[in-house]
């Protein structure tokens, strides 16, 4: 209500009375409902892989309010701008409430749920018919529920018999998944976030953790007030809010990271700083493909449309590594990066200083990287050699994005390549396994891996997938390099998107589904912790609107699939849990059951007996560790149950500032906002504090072409153009030569400007490193 | 977040959301509600953090809303924050975690949410006389001078005994009540 409105109503009231409910608002004097008059449910919030307990408000089938849940471990009460504003995030007026099919003319006509699913499951046949299983493909999340992406990858793998399924968690974490997995044998960290109070030093590598996991955040900011001394080391390619907080702060040039840690490498070794004990019981060297044209990007010339690096393993020496090196000394390290020897030195005295807790904590930085597996193995190399792991206070920590991109992307498995619980589809043992609890006849999974987000994108582009289904997600506007995206609905592919409200992604589609949202129907997530957490539906979702695991499951009986979902319509949750439960058990992956999960605030994996783990690997801790003391990398069967520390020079990006392109683009998000904005921007409080994407520019670099704040400037790269606002000395303060521009905002995409290029291994895009320039415009 | 985002919408706000000011923005004098409207217009619900109701100063918060409050000539009077005391958010803590600045008056779609309304239930006493029971949920507002004594404190929740500053020693929280953890709502 117009504030001019409300005080007319206070004047016909009479001004004086003192303290009357003519003192709400005309939505409140509506319904009067109070703290005490709603139902209270609990939920992980939504957004972020932090995975903050939520209490939800209930009254007559709406969300009306949420609390931080004050009993939830994780946050313990505190919730981030998003998450405090979650409840206006379902009531977007312009809700997808029915399935629409695009006609001939472009135009949208609704259908009934039944005649949508019977189209789907034509599509799908006709495609399998024609070009089998590798013309068809499916496209999600990691803001998928353990349920919606489990339904997919038995459907997809045990039903259509293809493997061309992958979630946008590709363009996210992948990096992390393949980091673990060549080192540890198995997917996730070690630790978990008691760290943030036992640690003493952590060191952020390339992670806006004050925007981007800000209730974590406050818990380190929490261990600093209380216990001084605990220090914050920051590296990074610009200045964020989370650089305010830093006692250390290192700049250094995009992608020069590798050299850096490589650079601390040598100091420690050059130091005899090195956890010799540690490292003899505990860990092998390895060595992977090294050449960097044998590598490449995966965006350019022959590799531009399909990308199929394999790496070779090798096993390396102690003297291998120390040879390797010598030729990261803080002199070089300073050539290739700009990092004074004096800051390398003091994050090697950081590191090799064996009487404080280290934590090394890292995200998309790390991750959307064209070496982003290297640069996860140098950080746990970090820890491997100073013996700075799996004990409380001193881990490596992979940060998520997505709610749920542990719990369903990597413990699931919805990547191309993998199945549930760390098994991949290459392995015949691990095929085999899956298609004896999914009661397959064997040789049903292929051996194939699927096309990887990209790649199934290009592949899509080319015709060879021609029906692709995408849910939670919205690839037009976070894909890399977008223009290699465009198509309009009807060319003869088929297009099928899921999600609650239209984006730029359902402007694509000839077939839009619309589908419930968090606590309007049931779920799980699993968050960066190993935390899986269960809640229960708690509204009903708007008009048609279906949870996406209930439309996958339709789709399989409408195609004579229906055996792979063999549980009853109105309870199926359950036993499609504890089937998928059985993958993990006695493997190290054990997940609680669906009962204990009900009734706890989540609990992290592997849980024995009923109980958790917080630190894997640990004597003590895990309880598949029969050790005494110290560690047991016990899943790392390839290496005599040891973890791998990986020898990984330093390559150049893909692409770098020239004569022609002289800055830096980096590309990133923002608090207010959650990923591509389809949900954010349609909440009033978040959409006025960002309401839209801008430039941040260097101040001196802003002078020197004329450009003042709020002064509209052109970007424009090798692929695209694009006008921005441009901010100087806003919330972030790139260094000379580098600008920032965020991509929640679907009318002015980025992602037409970013390159494909992507890392090797993981097969993720880098976000993080492009070439532009810069024109004033007005 | 940069000056060059100030807009006189935003300004007129600030002046007139200020607690302190005179007048409303019709001239008339503003009448002791203003402070409560203003306090549900800059919140979804209640129980969600308000959004700052003044442009962004390019100074830190606490320098400021520090725990005896500021009254700042010409824009009115800055309260002390209410979580001082609590665990977790200390003054090096980041206060635009939770509350946002407003930089556009504008929508990016319409929005049905309907949220909680503003509590303006006085507590219950037990007898006349006896010290009312909080009536709002006490989580993060553990510094309760900051809304109930000072300038920005409105006069029907202002104490009438400030020296006293142990509050929770006569007045009870009335606990939250209990998240429903196993079942589905339906």
């Amino acid at each position: 209500m117009e504030r001019r409105g409300f005080l007319k109503i206070l004047g016909a009231t009479g001004g004086a009375l003192a303290f009357s409910n003519t003192e709400l608002t005309p939505e409140a004097q509506a319904q009067g409902v109070r703290e005490k008059d709603l139902r209270w449910g609990k939920a992980p919030c939504r957004y972020c892989g932090t995975g903050c307990g939520v209490e939800v408000g209930v009254k007559d089938g709406r969300v009306m309010a949420v609390r931080g849940d004050a009993a939830a471990s994780v946050n313990k009460g505190l919730l981030c701008a998003k998450g405090y504003h979650l409840p206006a995030m379902l009531y977007g007026e312009d809700r997808l409430k029915q399935p629409m099919r695009r006609g001939a003319d472009g135009s949208l006509q609704p259908l009934s749920w039944d005649q949508a699913l019977d189209l789907i499951a034509q599509k799908y046949k006709e495609a399998l018919a024609e070009g089998g299983p590798e013309s068809v493909g499916m496209y999600g999340s990691g803001q998928w529920t353990i349920f919606d992406g489990y339904a997919a990858t038995k459907w997809m793998r045990g039903g259509l018999r293809s493997n061309n399924l992958d979630p946008n968690a590709r363009l996210c974490m992948s990096s992390a998944v393949s980091g673990f997995m060549t080192q540890f044998g198995s997917d996730e960290p070690m630790g978990c976030y008691d760290d943030f109070e036992l640690g003493d030093d952590f060191v952020l590598w390339g992670n806006n953790m004050a925007e981007m996991h800000p209730v974590l955040f406050s818990r380190i900011l929490e261990n600093k007030r209380s216990r001084p001394g605990t220090r914050i080391v920051e590296l990074a390619t610009r200045r964020t809010p989370t650089s305010d907080y830093a006692d250390l702060y290192v700049e250094f040039k995009p992608g020069s990271d590798l050299a850096i840690a490589n650079g601390i490498l040598h100091l420690l070794f050059a130091k005899k700083k090195v956890a010799t004990a540690f490292i003899d019981e505990n860990v092998v060297v390895k060595r992977g493909i090294e050449d960097l044209k044998t590598i490449g990007y995966g965006c350019y010339d022959e590799q531009a449309e399909r990308y199929t690096f394999e790496d070779k393993a090798e096993p390396a020496t102690w003297k291998d590594v120390e040879s390797f090196l010598a030729d990261y000394s803080p002199a070089k390290v300073q050539e290739l990066s700009g990092v004074p020897p004096a800051q390398l030195e003091a994050l090697a005295e950081l590191y090799g200083n064996p009487g404080r807790g280290t934590v090394s904590l890292w995200c998309m930085g790390v991750n959307q990287h064209v070496r982003g597996t290297w640069m996860n193995n140098l950080i746990t190399d970090l820890h491997l050699v100073t013996g700075k792991i799996g004990r409380p206070g001193a881990n490596p920590f992979s940060l998520t994005g997505q709610p749920s991109a542990c719990g369903t992307a990597r413990e699931v498995g919805t990547l191309s390549n993998r199945l549930p619980a760390d098994r991949v589809v290459t392995n015949p043992e691990h095929r085999a396994e899956a298609e004896k609890i999914w009661n397959l006849a064997p040789g049903t999974i292929p051996a194939k891996p699927g096309h990887h987000a990209v790649d199934l994108f290009r592949a899509f582009m080319r015709s060879e997938v021609k029906v692709l289904w995408i849910q939670t997600t919205n690839p037009a506007v976070t894909l890399p390099n977008l223009a290699r995206f465009d198509r309009k609905p009807g060319d003869g592919r088929f297009l099928i998107v899921s999600d609650i409200y239209p984006t730029p992604t359902t402007d694509l589609a000839d077939l839009i589904l619309p589908s419930a949202a968090w606590v309007e129907r049931e779920g799980m997530f699993g968050n960066s912790e190993r935390r899986t957490q269960h809640w229960h539906q708690q509204v009903p979702p708007p008009g048609e609107a279906k949870e996406d695991a209930w439309q996958i499951i339709q789709v399989a009986k409408k195609m004579g699939m229906g055996s792979l979902f063999p549980w009853p319509e109105d309870a199926w949750h359950e036993p499609m849990f504890e089937e998928y439960r059985k993958f993990g058990l006695g493997n190290g992956k054990d997940l609680a059951s669906y009962k204990q999960l009900e009734e706890t605030r989540g609990l992290r994996w592997p849980v024995v007996d009923g109980k958790e783990t917080r630190y894997r690997y640990a004597a003590g801790h895990d309880p598949y560790v029969k050790k005494k003391a110290g560690v047991h990398f016990y899943r790392a069967k390839g290496n005599g149950e040891k973890a791998a520390f990986w020898i990984r020079p330093y390559h150049p990006p893909a692409e770098s500032p020239d004569q022609e392109y002289p800055f830096w683009l980096t590309t990133g998000r923002v608090l207010e906002h959650w990923h591509s904005g389809s949900m954010t921007r349609r909440v009033k409080q978040l959409h006025q504090a960002v309401p839209r994407a801008y430039v941040e520019l260097n101040r001196v670099d802003a002078t020197e072409l004329g450009i003042n704040p709020g002064d509209k400037v052109r970007l424009k790269s090798r692929r695209g153009v694009l006008e921005l606002v441009a901010e100087i000395d806003g919330r972030g303060r790139p260094p000379r030569g580098t600008v920032f521009v965020p991509f929640f905002d679907e009318g002015l995409l980025v992602n037409r400007l970013t390159l494909d290029a992507m890392d090797n291994i993981s097969k993720e895009p880098d976000y993080k490193k492009c070439a532009v320039r810069i024109e004033r415009v007005s | 977040m940069s000056r060059a985002g100030w807009t006189p919408w935003l300004l007129g706000a600030t002046l007139l959301g200020c607690p302190a000011a005179p007048k409303d923005e019709a001239g008339r004098p503003a009448v002791e509600k203003t402070a409560a409207v203003d306090r549900a217009e800059r919140r979804a619900y209640d129980g969600a953090p308000p959004v700052i109701p003044h442009p962004n100063l390019g100074a830190e918060c606490v320098g400021c809303h520090h725990p005896r409050g500021v009254q700042i000539e010409g824009l009115g009077y800055a309260p002390p924050s209410p979580h001082e005391k609590t665990s977790g958010l200390s003054e090096r803590s980041r206060c635009t975690q939770c509350h946002l600045f407003r930089q556009s008056d504008e929508l990016f779609r319409s929005n049905q949410f309907a949220g909680l309304s503003q509590n303006l239930q006085k507590g219950e006493r037990l007898y006349d006389g006896a010290p009312p029971v909080i009536p709002h949920d006490v989580l993060m507002r553990e510094n309760c001078a900051a809304c109930h004594d000072g300038p920005a404190a409105r006069e029907v929740i202002r104490t009438p005994h400030p020296e006293r500053v142990r509050c929770r020693q006569c007045h009870l929280a009335v606990s939250r009540e209990g998240t429903t953890l196993a079942g589905p709502a339906r």
